[in-house]
C-alpha cells in the first residue's frame, strides 16, 4: 500500500515537472500560454505606400515642370492663375528650349545672327519655328482624337529667365505667332506674400 | 562520442516594417513641405491682332471718339505713358518720361544696390486715375526698348493688373499685349 502511494507521488511529481518544464521554455520565448500582442501595421502601411506614390508622382504632374537652375532665374510675380498644360518655349541664359527639348543656343541675351530670317535684324528665329511648327502640329494630332486638349490648341507658356533682354523676347513671341501660336502664358513664381487673382 | 544534436528552434517570419515606416513617416513631410516651396502661376498675354481695324465703336464709346489705345513704354529714363496715340506729359518734366525713375535699391545678383528704379506705386495711380475715366476699358499695350529686362516687364505688368485700397482690391487693366520693341 505504502508502496502504490509512492509510485503515485513519483507520477505526480513527474508530470509536474515536465508542465514546469513547459512553462519555463514558454517564458523564454516571451509567450505566457496566449499569442502575443502585436500592431497590425499593414492597413497603416498600405496608406502611407498610397500616400508617397501619390506625393511622388504629383512631381511630375504638374502642368509646368521647372528644374531650378543658376541658368534660369524665374522672376516673381502677383498673379494665380495657374499653369496649364501646353507647349513649354524655355528662355534661360544659355538656350532656347521647345518642350525641354533644345532648340538653339542663346549668348549674352541674344541668338546667333545667322539663325535669323533676315539674317542678323530678323525677328524670325528658324530652328525655335521649325520646333515650334512640330510641337502645334503634334498638339492638332492629339485634339483630332481628344477634343479636351484642344482648349489648348495655340497657347504657349513661356518660361524665360528674368535678365532675357525684351528684344529676344519680342523675337521669341513672333517666332511663336508665325507657327500659330497667339496667346501666351508668362511663368512667374507666385509672390505669396501678395496674392492676387 | 557523439555531439548533441541542438533542437531546431522557430524563426520569427514576421517582417521588421519600423525601418520602413521610419522612412515613410519622414518622406511624406519632406515632399509635402517640398511642394509648397515654390508655387508657379501665370500671367495671360497676347500678341497684337493683325487685320482690318473694326469699323463698328464699341458700344459704350462715342462714336467720335478715338479708342484708348493705353500704352506704357519703358526706356531707361523712366516709363512713358500714351491713350489716345498721345503721349501722357509729365508736367514737371515735358520733354521727359510720364514717370521718371526714382531713387531707390535694385536688387542685383541677389544684393539690394542703390540706383535708380521705376516708380510702379506712380503708375498704379496714374493708370487707377485712367480708369475712373475709362471705366470699361481692360486692355493696356506693353511696350518697351530692346535691351530692357524681362523682369521690369513683369513688374509693370503686375503694377497695371489692380489696384490695393486697403483690403479692397481693384482691377485696372489686367488683358496685356505685348507690342515690338520701341526703336
Amino acid at each position: 500500500m505504502a508502496e502504490e502511494k509512492n509510485q503515485n507521488y513519483e507520477i505526480l511529481s513527474e508530470s509536474y515537472e515536465q508542465e514546469m518544464l513547459a512553462k519555463k521554455k514558454a517564458a523564454k520565448k516571451g509567450v505566457r500560454g496566449e499569442t502575443p500582442a502585436k500592431l497590425t501595421m499593414n492597413s497603416l502601411m498600405d496608406i502611407l505606400t498610397i500616400l508617397l506614390v501619390f506625393l511622388l508622382k504629383s512631381y511630375s504632374t504638374d502642368a509646368v515642370n521647372v528644374t531650378p537652375s543658376s541658368d534660369l532665374d524665374i522672376p516673381k510675380g502677383k498673379t494665380m492663375l495657374t499653369p496649364e498644360q501646353t507647349v513649354v518655349i524655355t528662355v534661360s541664359k544659355s538656350a532656347i528650349l521647345v518642350d525641354n527639348n533644345m532648340a538653339l543656343g542663346v549668348k549674352d541675351g541674344k541668338v546667333d545672327g545667322a539663325q535669323k530670317r533676315p539674317p542678323e535684324d530678323g525677328y524670325f528665329i528658324i530652328p525655335l519655328n521649325k520646333m515650334l511648327v512640330d510641337a502645334i502640329e503634334k498638339q492638332r494630332r492629339i485634339a483630332a482624337v481628344n477634343p479636351s486638349a484642344g482648349k489648348s490648341l495655340g497657347i504657349a507658356t513661356i518660361i524665360m529667365d528674368a535678365d532675357t533682354p525684351f528684344r529676344l523676347l519680342t523675337e521669341v513671341m513672333y517666332t511663336a505667332s508665325q507657327a500659330e501660336f497667339s496667346k501666351f502664358k508668362f511663368l512667374v513664381i507666385a509672390d505669396a506674400t501678395e496674392g492676387q487673382g | 562520442m557523439a555531439k548533441k544534436r541542438r533542437p531546431t528552434e522557430e524563426v520569427d517570419t514576421d517582417l521588421n516594417l519600423t525601418p520602413a515606416m521610419n522612412l515613410i513617416l519622414i518622406l511624406i513631410p519632406l515632399l509635402l513641405t517640398a511642394m509648397e516651396q515654390m508655387k508657379l502661376a501665370v500671367i495671360n498675354v497676347a500678341t497684337p491682332q493683325i487685320g482690318p481695324a473694326s469699323e463698328v465703336p464699341p458700344p459704350d464709346q462715342a462714336p467720335d471718339e478715338k479708342p484708348l489705345k493705353l500704352t506704357i513704354a519703358l526706356t531707361d529714363r523712366g516709363m512713358h505713358l500714351y491713350a489716345r496715340d498721345q503721349v501722357i506729359e509729365n508736367k514737371d518734366d515735358p520733354l521727359g518720361p510720364t514717370i521718371p525713375k526714382k531713387d531707390g535699391e535694385e536688387i542685383i545678383d541677389g544684393k539690394p544696390v542703390p540706383g535708380k528704379v521705376y516708380d510702379y506705386e506712380k503708375l498704379t495711380q496714374m493708370l487707377a486715375d485712367i480708369k475712373d475715366e475709362n471705366p470699361v476699358e481692360e486692355n493696356i499695350i506693353i511696350n518697351a526698348e530692346s535691351h530692357i529686362k524681362y523682369r521690369y516687364i513683369i513688374q509693370v505688368m503686375d503694377a497695371s493688373r489692380e489696384k490695393k485700397d486697403g483690403d479692397k482690391k481693384r482691377s485696372l487693366f489686367p488683358n496685356v499685349v505685348l507690342a515690338a520693341g520701341v526703336a
